[in-house]
């Protein structure tokens, strides 16, 4: 913990956040050349560094790999998307167009309110807290753990990504939801508007950091990391581990729909590809490649990975898998804890003999 | 003897000469009526049509000629009769030989009316004499639609007589259902009992809606017949659907066994769940694709035997695939089964994206073989088709031979020593780490064989493998690690519940349910269904 997780390099990554947050803050006021392009590209990849952390929080600390954190990024998407589909159609009464599709006239009952985005946030807490809550209770009670939980949480994602395929559940169907045009009075495709987004997305990450630290740090964040480590030791001692796991679980959960609350203005699309366990496994990738149990690990993969990804995806998109799974292989054989490995080498002498040890893991 | 013998040939001569004579008669009669008015126009055309039903061979042959040259206006009636233009000249309509046109002629016009009572009873010919099978279907798809007011005979005689199956059990419906359509009770009664032999939907469209005929109110025998006929039909079919579902839901768990038993194997072993196992399904299809083709250029006599061909080599091919993947990547990530997790699916990857590179990412086209196509009728709407019961004859040797492997091989001893207690089997020297990498090429060698008899029923493309992956993890979470009966049982439920409730709400609702399910009871038993008795972990 002390040898990266130490308090120097974090700071250093949440000012550089801070300073990027702040930046873009500036940009809206008085404009100096930055792209809406450039800040959508990086308000995006705040988002996904968001939901690599909300995963590090589980896997990292806790030792539990859910490969199906995509279903709570998606709820907070498609609760933001209704939201802005209901808003934008009570500003411009604009009709949505998977309810032209299905022929439908008004929106199905459970739209009702999503006009308010306070309800909207609201209601994308509690489905999340609901779904988190009974399937966490459920599955940690029968101490239901590691590769076990990894395929359940992967089923369920997978399943969730079924229902929202069907066109008939009011949810966009195949074809998601898209067409967002007013948000919170402003037209969504405005520079400023855009520019905003990004910045709230950057100041949302370093708040995410410095919470994640300050409950790590707290003695709570100890108890985690015992409970990573033996949890039958500190069952033993008489800890609710339970109760610790379901309340890490909660929060990592709410963490990613919170990013995926930031994530679908900006690309302005939501459709249930979100929700394929393709994604889900591609967050717990980010961390490893970035180094599982660290935060700065976490937020370094995701903007990594998504960084060459987005690159990729212009310049050479067949290449981008295989790079992909080289890096995984090459995460999994040379560097067990990440990209934080890289940093040891370089702090570290002689870097022979120093061994590297890896962030332990449950079974 | 030799009396009576002269006896009877005098009796036939005299018959045949008769025939003949009145053979003649009736056609220039017939002749006559052609070249008649519109309404013995259309007298002519109702007896060519009892021609086609009992006429000689002879004389629908001759009636044939008629009816077509009277549709394409190639008969001219004179004075003495009727000529007809064909290939070698005029002939005389009645006799067939060759005459040149008398004085006076005219071709007669068909009315509208009349125009269809000639194709009908061209069409009647047709089904009976015409050697081209694919005419005479297109015969009788003309005469379907007026099947009750064609004689009776005219079916029976042509089903009699028909030589190609399919057209054959076409024809029977037909005639079934004209005779149920036809004016005599007893006719009708009769055939309710034919149709309600075969009890299927169709039967059931054919007889129900009969309770509003008036015969049904006005003659009990008939009201009996038609109640009977139902209820033997609706027992059927429910019969049918019954075991419709079963072997349906048999064949789905044989495929769900198929894919989960190598994932069984490896993660009962080493604890590594293997992303990559549904591309080696996806490899094992397209090692059955390769020695098809190669099939095809080198010993095409062979061709419909590829899938059995194809064994050896696909199990060979993925199971060295395995192993080499167990020695290059998964042997290093011992004791870390999360990353080895995430390790296969970047093999997964690797490969669907190898192999969109190198294939394309169309399906791939199978020659489907004589033993998979077809099926036996049984009862109701249940057929007993061929590709599925290969599916599940092919699961049921594959069990068969992985058990025997497992329980009566050294090998088999080994791994589920390892499985039990690896520690302990190592230091009473077992070699763990080569029964690690032969086990894993015997799970991966499995899932090809999956991908074998899958080939010919699903459509097989670089995503195949995604399809199976998460129903096979299920399977093998719910039968619980290391044993074959707890794959068994988890793959025959898995695969009963998904077919039972699918037609009641549909594939997704039967996938949510199934899940919902298996967090329920992983409530009871955390380790699944048959997990080896032992400390828990």
């Amino acid at each position: 913990m002390k040898s990266l997780g130490s308090a120097r390099p974090f700071l250093i990554l949440l000012a550089v956040v801070l300073a990027v947050a702040l930046l873009l803050g500036i940009s809206i006021a008085i404009p100096f050349g930055l792209s809406a392009y450039l800040a959508n590209a990086i308000g995006q990849l705040a988002t996904f560094a968001v939901l690599a952390l909300s995963l590090d929080l589980i896997w990292g600390y806790l030792g539990i790999l859910s490969l199906g954190h995509g279903l709570f990024f998606g709820i907070g998407g498609y609760v933001v998307a209704m939201h802005l589909l209901k808003h934008s159609y009570e500003v411009t009464g604009k009709v949505p167009d998977f309810m032209q599709f299905m022929g439908w006239k008004e929106f199905p009952f459970y739209w009702a309110g999503f006009g308010y985005s306070s309800y909207a946030i609201v209601v994308a807490a509690v489905v999340t807290l609901l779904i988190a809550g009974v399937f966490g209770y459920v599955s940690f009670r029968s101490r239901v753990g590691g590769v076990y939980f990894a395929i359940i949480t992967q089923a369920l994602v997978y399943v969730a990504m079924l229902l929202m395929f069907r066109n008939d559940t009011g949810f966009g169907g195949n074809n998601g939801m898209t067409g967002f045009t007013v948000m919170f009075g402003w037209p969504i495709g405005l520079h400023g508007v855009v520019i905003a987004m990004a910045a709230i997305s950057v100041l949302m990450l370093g708040l995410t950091l410095l919470g994640c630290r300050l409950l790590l740090e707290s003695r709570f964040g100890v108890l985690m990391i015992a409970t990573r480590d033996d949890e039958v030791r500190l069952r033993t001692l008489g800890y609710d581990t339970l109760l610790l796991k379901l309340v890490i679980w909660c929060l990592s959960a709410l963490i990613a729909a919170l990013a995926g609350m930031l994530y679908v203005p900006q690309v302005g699309i939501i459709n249930p590809r979100l929700l394929s366990p393709d994604l889900s496994l591609e967050i717990a990738v980010w961390v490893a490649i970035g180094g599982r149990g660290h935060l700065i690990g976490a937020v370094i993969g995701a903007v990594l990975v998504n960084a060459v990804k987005f690159w990729l995806s212009a310049a050479a998109p067949e290449l981008w898998p295989f790079i992909l799974s080289g890096l995984i292989v090459l995460v999994a054989l040379v560097f067990p804890n990440g990209l934080v490995d890289l940093a040891k080498f370089k702090f570290v002498r002689p870097m022979i003999s120093k061994r590297l040890t890896e962030t332990p893991e449950l079974r | 003897m030799r009396r009576h013998c002269i006896a009877a040939v005098c009796v036939i001569a005299a018959f045949a000469s008769t025939h003949l004579w009145a053979a003649g008669a009736e056609r220039a009669d017939l002749i006559g009526k052609v070249c008649g008015d519109a309404t013995a126009m259309g007298e002519a055309g109702r007896s060519l049509t009892r021609i086609a039903a009992d006429g000689s061979p002879d004389d629908r042959g001759w009636a044939a000629l008629i009816a077509r040259a009277l549709i394409d206006r190639k008969l001219s009636c004179d004075a003495t009769g009727a000529v007809m233009a064909s290939a070698v000249g005029s002939l005389d309509a009645s006799t067939g030989l060759q005459r040149n046109i008398g004085e006076g002629s005219r071709s007669p016009l068909l009315s509208l009316k009349n125009r269809a009572l000639f194709e009908t009873a061209e069409a009647a010919l047709a089904l009976r004499s015409a050697p081209d099978p694919a005419r005479r279907s297109a015969a009788l798809r003309t005469l379907e639609r007026q099947a009750s007011n064609l004689p009776e005979q005219l079916f029976d005689a042509a089903v009699r007589e028909e030589a190609d199956p399919g057209l054959k059990t076409q024809l029977s419906a037909v005639a079934q259902a004209a005779a149920l359509n036809s004016q005599d009770p007893a006719k009708r009664i009769a055939a309710l009992g034919r149709i309600a032999a075969t009890p299927d939907r169709r039967a059931l469209t054919l007889v129900r809606p009969l309770v509003n005929d008036p015969a049904y109110a006005a003659n009990p025998d008939f009201k009996r017949a038609v109640d009977a006929a139902t209820a033997r039909i609706d027992r059927g079919i429910a019969v049918g659907d019954v075991l419709a579902t079963l072997y349906n839901g048999l064949s789905f768990a044989s495929i769900l066994f198929m894919a989960a038993i190598g994932l069984a194997v490896i993660f009962g072993l080493m604890g590594v769940i293997n992303l990559a196992q549904g591309e080696l399904i996806m490899l094992g299809a397209y090692v059955t694709w390769l020695v098809q083709e190669s099939l095809r250029h080198l010993a095409p006599g062979l061709l419909d035997w590829y899938l059995i061909i194809a064994i050896p080599f696909v199990f060979l091919i993925t199971a060295a695939i395995g192993i080499g993947l167990e020695t290059v990547l998964l042997r290093h990530l011992y004791r870390r089964p999360l990353m080895s997790l995430l390790a296969t699916w970047a093999v997964s990857l690797f490969l669907i994206n190898l192999v969109r590179v190198s294939f394309g990412t169309q399906n791939l086209q199978f020659v489907t073989p004589f033993y998979v196509t077809g099926g036996v009728p049984v009862i109701g709407d249940f057929i007993f088709t061929w590709n599925r019961m290969f599916a599940i004859a092919f699961a049921t040797v594959t069990l068969a031979l992985t058990w025997a492997l497992m329980q009566m091989t050294p090998l088999g001893l080994n791994i589920r020593a390892v499985t039990q207690n690896r520690t302990m089997a190592g230091c009473i020297g077992i070699p763990v780490r080569r029964v690690d990498m032969l086990a894993f090429g015997l799970g991966s060698g499995l899932a090809g064989l999956a991908g074998l008899a899958l080939a010919p029923i699903y459509s097989v493309n670089p995503q195949m493998g995604q399809n199976f992956i998460i129903d096979s993890f299920m399977v093998v979470v719910l039968g619980g690690v290391g044993t074959i009966a707890g794959t068994i049982v988890a793959a025959l439920g898995i695969g009963q519940v998904n077919v039972l409730i699918e037609p009641l709400w549909g594939a997704v609702a039967a996938k949510v349910i199934v899940l919902l399910m298996i967090i329920g009871f992983l409530q009871f038993r955390p380790e699944g269904l048959f997990a080896i008795k032992g400390r828990r972990k």
